[in-house]
Parts: C-alpha cells; structure tokens; sequence
C-alpha cells in the first residue's frame, strides 16, 4: 500500500467500536474502583493527577454510553425522544 | 523528495526507535525483566499486559504525555460537574485506587509527571533512562568517585 495506492478495504478492518466499548468498560471499572471507600474515609488525599486521569477516562466512558443510550431510546419506538440521522451515526 | 519517500522515511526512523529501545532495554534488565519460570497462563497474561503497558510508555513518551494531559484536563473538567465530583470523592477515598496508583507508578516509573515542554519528551523521562543506562555498572570503585553527588 502506498499513498497514491491505498488500500480500499483498511476501514473495514476498524474496530472503532471496540475501542469505543472497551473504554466505556473501564469506565465503569473506574465507578467500582469508587466505592471501595472504606480503606481512606479518615484520610483521604487531594485529587493529583492520576485521579483526574481516571476521572477523565470516567468522562469519556459516560459519554460513550450516552451516544449508546441516545441510540437506544431513539430505536424505543415509545421513547419521547424525536429520531435523528445524525445520532445515530454515532454507533450502528 | 516525493511523499512516498517521505514516509519510508518515516517507518525508517520508527524502526530505528523500536531498535533503540530494544537496545536500551537489554542493557538495562530492570526496565524489561524476563518472566517468571512458574507462572501459568493468567498470570504470564497479566506479566506481558504490565510489561506491554511500561513498553508502551517509555517507547513512546512524548505521545503518552499528551495522552495524559489530555485525560487530566478531561478529568479536571468532568470533576466540575455533580457527578463528576462525587465520582472525585469517591475516587481519593478509595483503598483500591491507591493499590491502582502503585501499580502504575511501578510501570510507568513516573516519567510522565513534572516539567515537560509542548510536544516533547517529559524531562523525567531522559532522567530516567540516562540514570538507568548511564548509572548500569557504576559499582566500581574508581567509576564511583567521578559520580556526582546527588546523581541517583
């Protein structure tokens, strides 16, 4: 393959949404992670970098099942929410 | 110089880095150790998935720096929302994060925190690998006394 001969079939070979699941997985790895406060109640430390890092692929996790989520109630025929192209581009 | 050549250049030098870390690794056992003789197949599993991890980081440095400081300011953000704080307070409150915490401290040996300029390699980094390179073999006697002081 070069670049003035790319190969046709490479997207097919994506796995976007592995990816994207994978990340909601940790994400919800990170929530357990979260109730397992009884070890520090008395002394918790402040929030460094490697808690905002998790927070963050928190974030990206919860964003992730959203478009999930988004999807499904619009495929929810007695959901109240109207159907648009462009959600459900998002995961097929 | 056509754009073909432009990325066999490319590849070129990521092969170059890929050798180079190979290189460093094997002079440098503790950053790549061999694994255990006993362990079965979880456990070898788990070996080469931490391994992998710490590979990953300090073979790619300056790109796993931008992946953290994007995560962190992601993070910062989301600890803005309600939910995200209680997930915050949640998470510092937590016995299993802080073991998470040593975890990959011991993988990524901290190059990742501290100075780092835009788009570069973190300082810690070549800290790191020069102390663990230039300091294999400094036992001897004579090489000792032209140690610096403080040169971990």
């Amino acid at each position: 393959m070069t670049l003035t001969d790319p190969r046709n079939a490479l997207a097919d070979q994506s796995d976007f949404i592995g990816y994207l699941v994978g990340l909601a997985g940790l994400a919800q790895v990170i929530s357990t992670l979260a109730g397992d406060g009884d070890g520090r109640g008395e002394d918790p430390r402040d929030p460094d970098d490697f808690v905002h890092v998790l927070l963050g692929l928190a974030s990206i996790g919860a964003t992730i099942e959203g478009f999930a989520n988004s999807v499904m109630a619009q495929q929810n025929p007695t959901a109240k929410t109207p159907q648009t192209a462009s959600a459900t581009r998002w995961l097929r | 110089m056509n754009p073909e050549v432009l990325v066999g250049m490319l590849a070129e030098m990521e092969r170059i880095r890929e050798l180079t870390l190979d290189l460093v690794e094997q002079q440098t056992p503790r950053l790549a150790p061999a694994p255990p003789h006993e362990a079965d197949g979880t456990e070898r599993t788990m070996f080469d998935v931490l391994l992998g991890v710490r590979r990953a980081v300090l073979g790619n440095p300056a790109a796993a720096r931008r992946v953290h400081d994007i995560l962190v300011a992601e993070g910062r953000r989301y600890a803005r929302t309600p939910r995200g704080a209680r997930l915050r307070d949640g998470l510092v409150a937590s016995e299993a994060v802080e073991n998470l915490r040593r975890v990959w401290e011991m993988l990524s040996l901290n190059v990742l925190d501290g100075p780092a300029a835009p788009n570069t390699t973190p300082d810690a980094w070549a800290d790191l690998l020069a102390d663990a390179v230039i300091g294999r073999g400094l036992d001897d006697s004579i090489l000792a006394r032209l140690r610096p002081e403080d040169f971990a």
